[in-house]
């Protein structure tokens, strides 16, 4: 058995590209994601996983590379590359004038649900209690909040029952709320073996939900690999500080330099931001108050994965840069050293440190 | 009900699904499911009805108003209309193929596309399992249809109004001859039915406009405006080439029946003008509809 061929990833994508004009929206990009996994497309905005998924889903034409759905293409399978696959991109949009069962069931006429022998109208009743709509399912679209539209995207494309489900950014402009209801209908969904691809600009999100992540950052690839894998490349926590006086503290902080090589100190708006290991911090606030400056707030700042995400995402940002190799496995760009943008920065925080 | 997900992949454990063979691809029955589709959007907003209400109501009213006033003597059979009701057919014809059925083309076809645009439904539309040649064909027959049960109501309306409302009485030919009663009911059944010809032209103008511009309010305006254009155009700076080679010269194709003799050479004309460009317009919105991205929504 081991001769038989592996099955095809549920999406493979190279070198893929699109161009909007000059811009290259998606730029040479690779992409595996694996059946059974929750693959998280993380980038800012702008980063190019709409116009990605936009492709994905054949609503965009690729300029160059090639893009495979479970080994399908739509140069060679047309409308069938998407027999597997349900989703949304960005908001879903449905017919106003029609009730919100009545969109499904239009829905339900071009997939052909009663040609494979379901019952239509039953399965539009399971989807719509899964996503909670089955109380309002039968006013029209037109009336419905904007969370209740997400959730009736989610049960079209349930309708289809697919095996890989793709949603672009689905808690966008949910209140928390809804964004909580949202993260937990599609950790339910992928439990149940789904393959999930989702895209967001919140590496929360992502960290909560995702087992494998790709970070996008103006069309390009900037890191890929397992959630874990990202955590390895996270640097140390950041604490941001106020004192009685942060012109002093920096000075103090800068001159102890040796003594606190293991701290990185950048100027924030209007705080002092530490990042290193915790007893490190404890020493800075020691040596601080000892120079007769008084630590008045010490607050976690941004937390370490997100802190990955900017300085992938964001190369001129005031996170320290990253010397550091990636563990085998996990791909990330090559990036150059910045200076940080503060400028009152001392010495210690151009040090050049591993994130570990 | 309890337990949300009673069907389908996502409740099977991760090993049924994996395991599961792939979807099988409904690849039969795409045009029809789309024409449904279409069928169902259509019938659920009001414009389409409102618009075919018109054309069965608006005729009568028109032949009764005109029964009691001055007969409308520059217009082609204007003159007559108080002499036989199928004059007031035919002077409604006239009218209609200058206004009515080019708002007629624009009013179905121009929305169908446009109104993807404006919904943003266009990727809703176009991520199930039809192709988007499939959801083009459907949009076409459906606008052609509607565009068609629009004149059929507009004929007969007009028709039996005005042999209901002013008689069936013989009806004076453009060369001055007399047409029986029977011979000009079906000369005036005949006039209308070649009216199908240039509006399914319009329809297909419209269907391209709207297709290319996204716009409802363009679309739906535009047909118009054209089609008023090329009224002029022929009536006025038209070579003879020109006039020939505009669809709305085939709305006249059917004074040449009422001559005596007869002549049929502007009904063959105005048929091939109009089927070039139905096709012509078809392919280009088809060609164009199939090949754009779609960034919106
Ligand atoms: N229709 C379009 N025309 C021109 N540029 C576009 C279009 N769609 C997207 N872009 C550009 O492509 C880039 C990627 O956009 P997008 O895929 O929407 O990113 P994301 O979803 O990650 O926010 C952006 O710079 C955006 O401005
Ligand atoms: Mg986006």
């Amino acid at each position: 058995m081991t001769d038989a061929p592996a099955a095809p990833p549920a999406v493979r994508a190279r070198g893929l590209t699109k161009r909007f004009g000059q811009r290259a929206a998606v730029d040479d990009l690779d992409l595996d994601v694996a059946e059974g996994t929750v693959y998280g497309l993380l980038g800012p905005n702008g980063a190019g996983k709409t116009t990605f998924m936009r492709m994905l889903f054949g609503l965009v034409g690729a300029d160059a590379g090639t893009l495979e759905v479970f080994g399908r293409t739509w140069a060679h399978d047309g409308v069938a590359t998407l027999a597997p696959v349900a989703g949304f991109i960005e908001s879903p949009r449905f017919y106003p004038y029609l009730t919100g069962r009545a969109n499904l069931r239009l829905l339900a006429t071009l997939d052909r649900v009663d040609r494979r022998g379901d019952d239509a109208d039953a399965r539009i009743g399971g989807v719509l209690d899964t996503v909670d709509l089955l109380d309002r399912a039968d006013e029209k679209v037109s009336g419905y909040s904007y969370g209740m539209r997400q959730r009736l995207g989610v049960a079209a494309a349930l309708l289809r029952e697919p095996r890989l489900l793709v949603l672009d950014e689905p808690a966008n402009g949910l209140d928390p709320a809804g964004i909580r209801d949202m993260r937990a209908l599609v950790t339910r969904l992928a439990r149940s073996g789904l393959t999930v691809l989702l895209s967001s600009h919140d590496m929360d999100e992502v960290e909560q939900i995702c087992d494998h992540v790709t970070i996008m950052s103006k069309g390009r690839v900037a890191f890929t690999g397992s959630l874990h894998r990202l955590r390895a490349l996270a640097p140390a926590p950041t604490h941001l500080i106020t004192t009685s006086d942060d012109l002093a503290a920096l000075r103090v902080l800068s001159k102890a330099a040796s003594r606190l090589d293991d701290v990185s100190v950048t100027t924030t708006h209007g705080a002092l931001a530490l990042r290193g290991p915790q007893a490190a911090i404890d020493r800075c606030v020691i040596t601080l108050a000892d120079a007769g400056v008084a630590v008045r707030t010490l607050v976690p700042g941004t937390s370490p994965l997100e802190a990955v995400f900017f300085s992938l995402t964001e190369p001129e940002d005031v996170v320290p840069t990253h010397s550091h190799q990636p563990e085998p496995g996990a791909a990330m760009s090559t990036r150059t050293s910045t200076a940080p943008k503060a400028a009152g920065a001392p010495a210690a925080a151009a040090t050049s440190r591993s994130p570990r | 009900m309890s337990a949300p997900l009673t069907s389908g992949a996502a409740q099977a454990p991760a090993t049924g699904v994996l395991a599961r063979a792939p979807r099988a691809v409904p690849t039969r029955g795409g045009f029809p499911a789309a024409l449904r589709a279409e069928a169902t959007k259509l019938t659920a907003q009001l414009r389409a009805k409102l618009l075919l209400a018109a054309c069965l109501v608006v005729p009568p009213v028109v032949v009764a108003g005109l029964a009691g006033q001055r007969p409308p003597s520059d217009t082609i059979y204007g003159r007559w209309v108080h002499e036989s009701g199928y004059a007031d057919s035919l002077l409604l014809l006239g009218f209609a193929a200058q206004w009515v059925l080019p708002l007629v083309a624009s009013l179905v076809a121009g929305d169908t596309f446009a109104g993807e645009e404006a919904h943003g439904t266009w990727k809703t539309l176009l991520t199930r399992s039809v192709s988007r040649s499939h959801v083009f064909w459907a949009k076409c027959v459906l606008s052609a249809v509607v565009s068609l049960l629009a004149l059929l109501l507009m004929a007969v309306s007009a028709t039996v109004a005005g042999m209901l409302l002013v008689g069936t009485q013989p009806l004076v030919g453009l060369s001055g001859q007399t047409v029986g009663s029977t011979a000009a009911l079906e000369l005036v059944a005949a006039s209308w039915a070649l009216a199908a010809a240039p509006l399914l032209a319009m329809t297909a103008i419209a269907l391209l406009l709207s297709a290319r511009v996204r716009n409802p309010a363009v679309g739906v305006v535009g047909p118009v405006v054209i089609g008023l254009l090329m009224t002029l155009l022929g009536a006025v700076g038209g070579t003879h080439l020109l006039r020939r080679a505009l669809p709305t010269t085939a709305f006249e194709s059917w004074h040449g029946l009422f001559a005596a003799p007869a002549f049929t050479g502007p009904v063959w004309q105005g048929l091939l003008t109009c089927a070039v460009w139905t096709v012509v317009c078809l392919l280009l919105a088809r060609v164009h509809l199939v090949r754009r991205d779609i960034t919106g929504g």
